[in-house]
């Protein structure tokens, strides 16, 4: 119970720490902007250093003890999402603004995303923070399609549309969660409480779990409705282009070539696969792990398998510790990035080889 | 005499100036796109299919901005291949077109601004674009004949204004 308590706990935490990041070109937020994530690099990377451990540590003891009945886990999940809704979004990264201003490009001013630059709007407020204003869309016709919801949703308002796309991004994580929950219940503690996932689409409101949620629906459909389960996967696709990697198991489930549980062990290693591929085109995101951990939760089993990953999951939320204490993306920061993510997986490793020796 | 000398050599002076000097023009930094494919080639009526189905793609007034504008540069470009070419028949023909494109685009942001859209930076683009054109055209126009007559297969003869729409083509950029 202490587990879940600090858990909690340091939810809380976090989402009022989020609030230290805000951006200081972020004029809807000028009453309570503080600059304490510029100004304070040293203590604001300790606080998110202390916060994700408490999260990683409560969760793991939540999930190797699971005593608890799934009454409290499905309580614990809600709470998470409310606690974090609240959360401001653009802490570890600025995605959510692209979303808002590729949905204003489309949805207000009735421009082709694909086409019309952001930056095109000179006088725009949003440009004074919207990162890649000067890229066109950059994600599939689906998501902007989708983000018409949250858009619309805002009522021309800023503050209304964050807080939309917050909780529209929540709502697929709850859709997932509740397609995990239809497909293998023991499925959902390993991958709705795992803290990259819940800080990435919870706070951060990533969208690759809207695209996830659409190939989980793929297959949760494959045998029963195919048409619609055809045109989900599809969907997934045009979200993000990531899930193409599923449609050889897809196309293999489909044909009855394969079955059970190999099909969320073909799709983890296509995914994962994917995610490996990513640094070829920009870099090794911590949120593209919620590719390969929506698959992975649905392998029955392997538990060591899967604490190996709650700990590479540690690694990646760690990866963000370099730029917040330094403020660059040059210099030392790549080489300590990828040494902060590889040293939780290879201590767990370590710690399975000893326990090996000892007892021998 | 010493002054007699020195007006003679300010005269040979003059002489190698007026023999030398080439006519110069405005230099925009504007850039036009390379020549695409020219007619004649299979591949010209793909592309103008293509460029009708661009037409809906580019949909927004910006979107239709852009269009135009690439629209009229590719033309212009065409135009200025064929005349060095003188293929005149083929080149009015892409001059035409390129003015068409190039007459849509003040309306259309005329439009953007009644929608609220600022339209400062697209007019700006549009000044520049119009400058590189106007630099095109006048080199054209004194490389290419005053009339050409075009004499199609048992057909009558045609005469081709080129100066005539060369200039008609200058006013339409210049007016803007």
């Amino acid at each position: 119970m202490i587990s879940f308590f600090l858990f909690i706990f340091s939810l809380i935490l976090f989402s009022l720490f989020s609030y230290g990041f805000i951006d200081p070109n972020l004029i809807y937020f000028r009453n309570i902007f503080t600059n304490f994530a510029f100004q304070q690099r040293e203590l604001t990377t300790f606080i998110y250093g202390a916060l994700v451990l408490s999260l990683f540590i409560s969760f793991y003891f939540i999930f190797k003890k699971p005593k608890f009945d799934f009454k409290n886990i499905r309580n614990l999940i809600i709470l998470t999402t409310i606690i974090l809704l609240f959360s401001y979004p653009a802490t570890l990264s600025y995605d959510i603004f692209n979303y808002i201003t590729t949905a204003k490009v489309t949805f207000h001013y009735q421009e082709n995303p694909y086409i019309v630059f952001p930056i095109e709007f000179v006088n725009d407020p949003y440009i004074l923070f919207t990162r890649a204003a000067n890229k066109t869309a950059l994600y599939g016709p689906f998501w902007i399609l989708l983000s018409a919801v949250p858009h619309f949703a805002g009522l021309s308002n800023f503050v209304l549309t964050l807080f939309s796309f917050k909780a529209f991004i929540a709502l697929f994580y709850i859709g997932t969660v509740y397609l995990l929950q239809k497909i293998d219940r023991n499925a959902v503690l390993f991958f709705a409480l795992n803290p990259l996932v819940i800080i990435e689409t919870l706070v951060s409101a990533h969208n690759d779990i809207v695209m996830i949620f659409f190939a989980l629906l793929a297959f949760y459909f494959i045998k029963t409705k195919k048409l619609f389960s055809i045109f989900a996967l599809i969907g997934s696709i045009l979200i993000k282009v990531g899930t193409i990697f599923l449609v050889p198991v897809y196309l293999l489930t489909l044909l009855n070539k394969v079955k059970g549980e190999k099909v969320y062990i073909y799709a983890t290693i296509s995914m994962f696969f994917v995610f490996l591929l990513s640094p070829l085109r920009e870099e090794l995101y911590p949120w593209y792990a919620i590719w390969f951990l929506a698959f992975v939760s649905l392998i029955p089993g392997r538990e060591k398998m899967k604490e190996l990953l709650i700990f590479f999951s540690l690694g990646l939320m760690l990866r963000y510790i370099p730029y917040m204490w330094s403020g660059n993306y040059f210099g030392a920061t790549p080489l300590v990035r990828n040494l902060l993510m590889v040293i939780p997986p290879i201590l767990y490793l370590f710690s399975l080889w000893l326990k090996r020796i000892y007892r021998s | 005499m010493k002054i007699g000398i020195t007006l003679i050599y300010l005269f040979l002076l003059a002489s190698l100036f007026l023999v030398t000097a080439k006519e110069s023009f405005a230099v925009s930094s504007y850039v036009l796109p390379y020549p695409s494919v020219m007619p004649g080639n299979i591949f010209y009526k793909l592309n103008l299919i293509q460029d009708e189905l661009l037409r809906f793609w580019y949909f927004g007034d910006f979107g239709k901005f852009h269009y135009n504008l690439k629209q009229s540069d590719k033309y212009l470009v065409e135009a200025k291949t064929l005349f060095e070419y003188k293929q005149y028949l083929l080149a009015h023909k892409a001059l035409l077109k390129s003015d068409l494109y190039f007459k849509n685009l003040k309306p259309i942001l005329t439009k953007a601004k009644e929608h609220g859209k600022d339209t400062s930076e697209k007019n700006v683009l549009l000044a520049f674009a119009s400058e590189k054109h106007i630099e095109i055209l006048t080199k054209l126009r004194i490389e290419v004949p005053q009339v050409f007559e075009w004499k199609p297969e048992g057909k009558k003869p045609k005469n081709l204004k080129l100066m005539e729409s060369l200039g008609e083509s200058i006013m339409i950029r210049e007016s803007i």
